[in-house]
């Protein structure tokens, strides 16, 4: 799982601090400034500079002193309802009936021999959910307001003290509730589907140890190793993502079903800073990966990953201090290939006067390396040996440094900021999984936003290509960062165009042998360029939006990650209903 | 030396102020409406400078030929068109002002409703846009269901309903609000001669319970039998307005209805009129209407079942 700087912001420094709040007054400003002269322009056209100036003045001054303040509830959730009925008598619990038939099937697509089954399972089934709610959310919007308009019911609506405001929030409250029943019936049989896709146990294999250690049978394509305490209880290996619980009962050992599979850690990530092989600091190690995700550190030198905690409370750890590691290795030579690359890891104080001992581990990629400390340990103050209470000598006021570094000479280990944290409490999974559908239920509520907003000025299937559109730069606005940027190589759209009939690399110059002509070519590009990045910039970046890894990688959804999605869920819901609100009382409805 | 003296600015009806007398419901100034194509070019002038009055408690008539106007001015009253030029006000507001929607009741040419909904749930939609609480809207909502007749289909959507059922329904919620103005657009397309009949009976009666009423009607009978006054719209324009009454009276003409004569005395009444330098135009029995005599056949088989009318010959 990828976590990106970003996402660690509390909720509050990504409003305050890092832009958030006047990233969204200034895209308001910069709506507000167009939107009134494009209004001001056609009023003009219409009818003159000054008597167009003063109709704009006088809807904008309708806005502010009528339309808002005289809303009505019952009247929005009269459309509302209206909407849902409408929903529901046009079928769309169809819909349910193609998930159900989805889900029935999907088990036979899913590999049984995956290495990790819940992080195939959740994500296929957020995924398919997340398109599928997308997809509802644009044609339930898109069509109601034009066919309104088409059929002429508008007349009867719009000749009643109805609002325009009413009518855009009445219909998005009624899609918005048609598709969160929808959503609702996803989620409880995306639930059963995935506990009951994962759900197996064990018979007994082999005995050693005088029956404290032992294998389980093979199922599903693995097996278990596991041993007993004296009360003859313990736990398995972890295997493709689980564990059994194993429990003597008489004379018969009995393996419980899986557990660790689905569940919501609750991370304390920290901050990452690199040194080099000279102990300087650096910016880490690129191995020559293309990703500079992961940056690397190399074996047996001063070169460390320090990650920095602060403020960490000593209640999130009563007993042990847990941590987790997801680090990867990179071998410059092939070596004892049987033998993962080995690494240390010492806490030490900021000052670093007071340090732990050296604790030994051999990295296990692609997985979640899972470590416990007690807090009451041996190390170092001042170089000299002593004992240690990890919060009073090492954690002073909560905050110290984790210090990784690579032993073997010659090989790296990779590691991001999101790739060792702390594990405290457990948060349930069912939350969590909630907490993916709210998420999904997001970018549908913004969808359905965009696609009444859409459908206000535009014919039904108009609408739906613009709201497309906003999917699609939504969900690939990365797509289009990368190319402006010239992340991604071989040019714009028309240079692809171009470059497509030549079979020409992308990597390669453009080369046509005339400057003038792919000159031309490069310009389009940027302008092209240029406008879609500066639209996609007004537009909500639905992929952000999607946190389906952390529902799969059982990381417990960052609660001021989501208050930030629902924040600007919020703020496209504001802007799209000031804009349908002008359209809807700027257009002639019998025109 | 320039000697023409300055020309004397012309009053702009359009930026005039909104009427105050409040006996006057709907008031339009010089009103006119351009349809124009995406480009902005000029398709058609549906309607040119119209100044009418539509006052209180009156059934007013508008009347015309296809084309000619008539829909575009009750859509430019409801504030469904925005107009080219002047202005229409209702209540003594501007068209578009959505407030005063509270006081009309607007009956569509056809009865553009949700199909998907039943009469109780229609009227009840159309209830809570006027902001009603739901025990206002249940009395209401019983009361049209009953007056207009639809007490065995309340229940059943409104894409089963015949086009009388449906323009029933649409009278209803045109009412569901107790308008003081009422804006009916055909009223009387798609129903029967008996339904015709109650929806001009109706309508009478709505003006007598002090509702204002503007009508838009082909039938021209529809018209005559009902409104107080009318105006004549022809390809955009204004072509004559007044009572009805006096607009068809044909002012030297003289009409006598007599019962019982015998042909003696008519031959004396046509040397009477002679002898007084009178043209005589016609002199025989008069005739029903088609409508009267429709009616009364229905009525004499309602009252007699399985027997052939009496006024069938």
């Amino acid at each position: 799982m990828r976590l990106t700087p970003d996402q660690f912001w509390t909720y509050w420094e990504w409003l305050f601090e890092r832009g958030g709040l006047l990233g969204g007054f200034l895209l308001a400003l910069i709506l507000a400034v167009l939107g009134f002269i494009a209004g001001f322009l056609i009023a003009t056209i219409k009818y003159g500079p000054a008597e167009g100036f003063l109709q704009v003045a006088k809807i904008l001054g309708e806005f502010f002193t009528v339309d808002l303040p005289k809303m009505s509830i019952r009247r929005i959730f009269a459309i509302a309802k209206l909407s849902f009925k409408e929903a529901i008598r046009n079928r769309i619990l169809i819909v349910v009936a193609v998930f159900v038939v989805a889900i029935m099937f999907a088990g036979w697509f899913l590999d049984p021999k995956a290495s990790n089954p819940a992080q195939l399972y959740i994500p296929t089934v957020l995924t398919f959910t997340n398109w599928l709610m997308l997809l509802m959310g644009l044609f339930l919007s898109t069509f109601s307001i034009p066919r309104d308009i088409a059929n002429r019911v508008m007349y009867t609506i719009v000749t009643k003290p109805v609002r325009p405001t009413e009518i855009f929030l009445g219909r998005v409250l009624g899609f918005v509730a048609v598709a969160t029943m929808n959503l609702v019936i996803f989620g409880v049989m995306s639930y059963f589907f995935i506990v009951r896709g994962l759900s197996h146990t064990h018979d007994l294999e082999s005995l050693q140890n005088d029956g404290l250690a032992g294998e389980t049978t093979s199922v599903r394509f693995h097996s278990h190793s596991f041993t007993l305490n004296e009360d003859g209880v313990g736990t398995t290996n972890m295997v493709k993502g689980h564990r059994h619980i194993v429990r003597k009962v008489g004379d018969k050992v009995v393996v419980s079903e899986q557990v660790d599979d689905l569940t919501a850690r609750n991370p304390v990530y920290g901050t990452l800073r690199f040194t080099g092989r000279d102990g300087e600091e650096n910016t880490g190690y690129n191995v020559g990966y293309m990703s500079e995700y992961q940056k690397y550190i190399e074996g047996d030198t001063l070169s460390s990953a320090i990650w920095k905690f602060e403020n960490v409370d000593p209640k999130l750890f009563p007993d042990v201090l847990n941590f987790d590691m997801t680090l990867s290795a990179f071998r410059t030579y092939k070596g004892d290939i049987e033998t993962p690359v080995g690494g240390v890891v010492i806490f030490r104080s900021l000052d670093g006067e007071v340090e732990s001992d050296r604790i030994p581990f051999r990295v296990k990629e692609f997985q979640i390396d899972q470590h416990s400390i007690p807090l009451k340990l041996k190390g170092f103050r001042k170089g000299e040996p002593a004992d240690l209470d990890f919060f009073t000598d090492i954690a002073q006021n909560g905050s110290f440094e984790v210090v990784v570094r690579c032993r073997d000479r010659g090989q790296y280990l990779g590691m991001a900021a999101a790739d060792l944290y702390l594990r405290a409490s457990e948060g349930t999974f069912v939350w969590n999984f909630i907490k993916g559908y709210i998420s999904i239920w997001l970018q549908m509520f913004i969808v359905v936003c965009f696609g009444v907003m859409f459908s206000t000025f535009l014919s039904g299937p108009v609408a739906v290509i613009a709201t497309i559109s906003v999917i699609v730069l939504g969900m690939f606005g990365w797509f289009i960062d990368n190319l402006t940027t010239g992340k991604i190589s071989g040019g714009g759209p028309v240079e692809a165009l171009v470059r497509l009939p030549l079979q020409s690399g992308s990597e390669t110059q453009l080369d046509l042998g005339n400057e003038m002509i792919e000159g031309a070519i490069k310009g389009v590009d940027r302008g092209l360029l240029f406008s879609v990045s500066t639209l996609k910039s007004a537009l909500p970046n639905l992929y952000d939006l999607e946190t389906s890894d952390f529902i799969a990688y059982g990381v417990n959804l960052f609660d001021g990650l989501l208050a930030r999605h629902l924040t600007i869920a919020f703020g496209y819901f504001l802007m799209t209903s000031v804009i349908a609100y002008f359209f809807l009382k700027t257009r002639e409805m019998a025109g | 030396m320039s000697s023409a003296a300055p020309a004397a600015p012309e009053t702009n009806p359009t930026t005039s102020s909104a009427p105050t007398n409040p006996d006057i419901i709907v008031e339009t100034r010089s009103l006119g409406k351009i349809y124009r194509d995406f480009w902005g070019r000029k398709k058609v002038q549906a309607l040119k400078s119209l100044d009418i009055e539509v006052r209180r408690g009156e059934i007013f008539g508008l009347l015309g030929p296809n084309g000619s106007g008539k829909s575009t001015t009750i859509k430019l009253m409801l504030g469904l068109l925005f107009p080219t030029s002047g202005r229409a006000f209702v209540f003594g507001k501007e068209a578009t002002d959505v407030a005063k929607n509270e006081r009309i009741g607007y009956l569509p040419e056809e009865s553009y409703l949700y199909k998907f909904l039943n009469a109780e749930e229609t009227l009840d939609f159309y209830g809570r846009l006027f902001d009603m609480p739901a025990s206002v809207r249940k009395e209401r909502t019983e009361a049209l269901i009953n007056m207009v007749g639809l007490q065995r289909a309340r229940r059943r959507q409104l894409r089963e309903y015949s086009k009388g059922m449906t323009r029933r329904i649409g009278l209803a919620q045109a009412l569901i609000n107790e308008p003081e103005f009422l804006v009916l657009d055909e009223p009387t397309t798609g129903l029967d001669p008996i339904g015709t009949r109650e929806m001009k009976d109706l309508i009478v009666k709505l003006r007598e319970q002090g509702k204002t009423i503007l009508l838009c009607s082909h039938q021209l009978a529809d018209v005559q039998d009902v409104c107080d006054r009318v105006a004549i719209l022809h390809q955009g324009e204004l072509k004559e307005l007044g009572r009805v009454d006096s607009l068809l009276k044909v002012q030297d003409v003289t009409q006598i209805h007599a019962k019982g004569l015998d042909e003696n005395t008519k031959s004396q009444i046509r040397d009477l009129i002679a002898k007084s330098q009178g043209e005589l135009l016609k002199m025989d029995n008069p005739t029903t209407t088609m409508e009267e005599l429709f009616l009364d056949i229905v009525r004499d088989s309602e009252n007699r079942p399985g027997r052939r009318s009496s006024n069938a010959s």
